[in-house]
């Protein structure tokens, strides 16, 4: 279970968070939309522990939380194979276990050939296919993607994001997907939350195909709507 | 993308040259050659002679134990210099406090003349290895924490981020994150400590010591025997050279290795 009660955030006078609340329950999917600066990378960080709250609580009773970033964010001076491993030790595998692990991953992602490759030597949708193997090693059960398709191009972006799906379904981890794409990500999530004016504004209808569209395309009026 | 732009996109990673290094050692040998042949042998002798005052001098019996003693003092100089240095900067890279504390003390350092402290350091230790040592430790010192303390503050905030969400013990953040960070200027701060380290040591023997090469240097100098002096000069000269070549560059290598392999 994630929880976060009126949540009040400021980044010098600029308030980014507002009284926010979000409850995740195990095992739900949910996508969190808003505008550039809204602050839905914020509340990623504020669930995984990179920040604290300046007012109000955040509860992350998850076993183990991994966040795939909008950028790789590989080392770049360890090869692929090492930058799976590490992460895998540190979460307390032995050797042997993290790198049987690292290559069961980097094969299932379809980088099993690139594995001694250095992250330099690797393109933008191989760099994030390998970022998202490190975090599904780990076998989380919450899993946070902050926007992690937007540097792609559309036919990458879309056939990363089935992985995902498909990674997700397999695993009954939890989710928070941060996207700026309704229509990409609402086909599969439970529901959805508007992140404006600091607070969240709720969009569950997502339970079949003719809902979800409409809810796709209610996200996407109130993403170009100015700020009230 | 034209040729001209390919080449200057390289010039960060394209190693010195040595053919040219060559050519550089020449021009040094011919100007040296002309200045001794202009000056006299009582005042500079010739790269010839100079080379076969340095083989008589290898012969002597007192050669290895002057040798030895100042390799001795180049070593805990510049070790105990950057290991001091080095922990200090890690400390003070992580805080701010600790930097701002440290801060008189490093411009205090780097701005007092080096000379100033042979002559404190042989008040405090008398003559001897203990001074030397002190003297050159302190010295080289700030060199490596400034290098040290810099190159914490050029941590890739983003790959830090990442270390913490993936909960890096501290010994994989020094290994991974840190050092590969570091590994450019701590190897900078490092070539210049350990020559330093030989120009510091041979200079507090030169003044205030009973052995070493710095004492032989100063004898020679004091009974007027040119030969040997440029002789000693040569050697610590040739001892830079092989540490830097055989020992400092190498690890730059090791180092920049996965860089190298990246480019090409």
């Amino acid at each position: 279970m994630l929880e976060l009660e009126q949540v009040h955030l400021d980044f010098g006078a600029a308030p980014v968070l507002a009284g926010f609340d979000l409850r995740i329950a195990p095992g739900e999917r949910v996508g969190l939309f808003g505008a550039s600066g809204s602050g839905k990378s914020t509340v990623l960080k504020l669930a995984c522990g990179l920040l604290r709250p300046r007012r109000g609580r955040v509860g992350n009773r998850h076993r183990r939380t991994a966040l795939v970033f909008q950028e790789p964010r590989l080392l770049p001076w360890c090869r692929l194979h090492e930058n799976l491993v590490l992460p895998l030790r540190a979460a307390g595998h032995n050797r042997i276990d993290a790198e049987r692990l690292a290559d069961q991953w980097l094969d299932r992602v379809g980088l099993a050939q690139a594995a001694t490759r250095w992250p330099g030597q690797l393109s933008g949708g191989m760099a994030q296919r390998a970022s998202l193997a490190r975090a599904f090693a780990l076998t989380p059960d919450l899993l946070l993607l902050d926007e992690p398709f937007s540097a792609l191009d559309p036919g990458l972006r879309q056939g990363l994001a089935a992985l995902c799906d498909e990674l997700v379904t397999q695993s009954g981890a939890s989710l928070v997907c941060v996207s700026h794409h309704p229509q990409e990500l609402v086909p599969w999530v439970d529901r959805c939350v508007l992140l404006k004016g600091g607070r969240g504004h709720a969009y569950d209808d997502c339970c079949d195909e003719a809902t979800r569209a409409a809810t796709a395309r209610a996200l996407q009026l109130a993403l170009q709507e100015p700020l009230s | 993308m034209s040729a001209s732009s390919l080449a200057l996109h390289r010039i960060g990673v394209q190693r010195t040259s040595r053919a040219w290094a060559l050519a550089g050692i020449a021009l040094i040998v011919l100007a040296w050659q002309f200045a001794a042949s202009r000056l006299g042998p009582l005042l500079m002798t010739t790269p010839l002679e100079t080379l076969a005052a340095l083989i008589a001098l290898v012969q002597r019996a007192d050669f290895q134990r002057h040798a030895g003693t100042s390799l001795l003092r180049i070593a805990l100089g510049a070790g105990g210099g950057c290991l001091i240095g080095l922990l200090l900067g890690l400390a003070a890279g992580a805080s701010a406090r600790l930097r701002g504390l440290l801060e008189p003390l490093r411009w205090l350092l780097m701005a007092v003349p080096p000379v100033i402290v042979v002559v404190l350091a042989m008040l405090w230790f008398g003559l001897g290895t203990e001074m030397v040592v002190f003297m050159a430790m302190l010295m080289l010192a700030p060199g490596m924490y400034v290098n040290t303390v810099k190159g914490m503050q050029a941590v890739d905030r983003q790959l830090a981020e990442m270390t913490h969400v993936y909960r890096f013990t501290l010994f994989q953040r020094l290994r991974h994150l840190y050092l590969p960070t570091l590994a450019a200027p701590l190897t900078a701060a490092l070539l210049i400590a350990t020559c330093g380290s030989v120009r510091l040591v041979v200079m507090a023997e030169v003044l205030g010591a009973a052995d070493g090469a710095g004492f032989a240097l100063a004898n020679a100098r004091s009974t007027f025997d040119s030969g040997e002096l440029y002789a000693w000069t040569l050697l610590t000269l040739l001892l830079v050279g092989v540490l830097e070549l055989a020992l400092l560059q190498p690890l730059q290598r090791r180092l920049a290795r996965w860089q190298e392999q990246v480019d090409a």
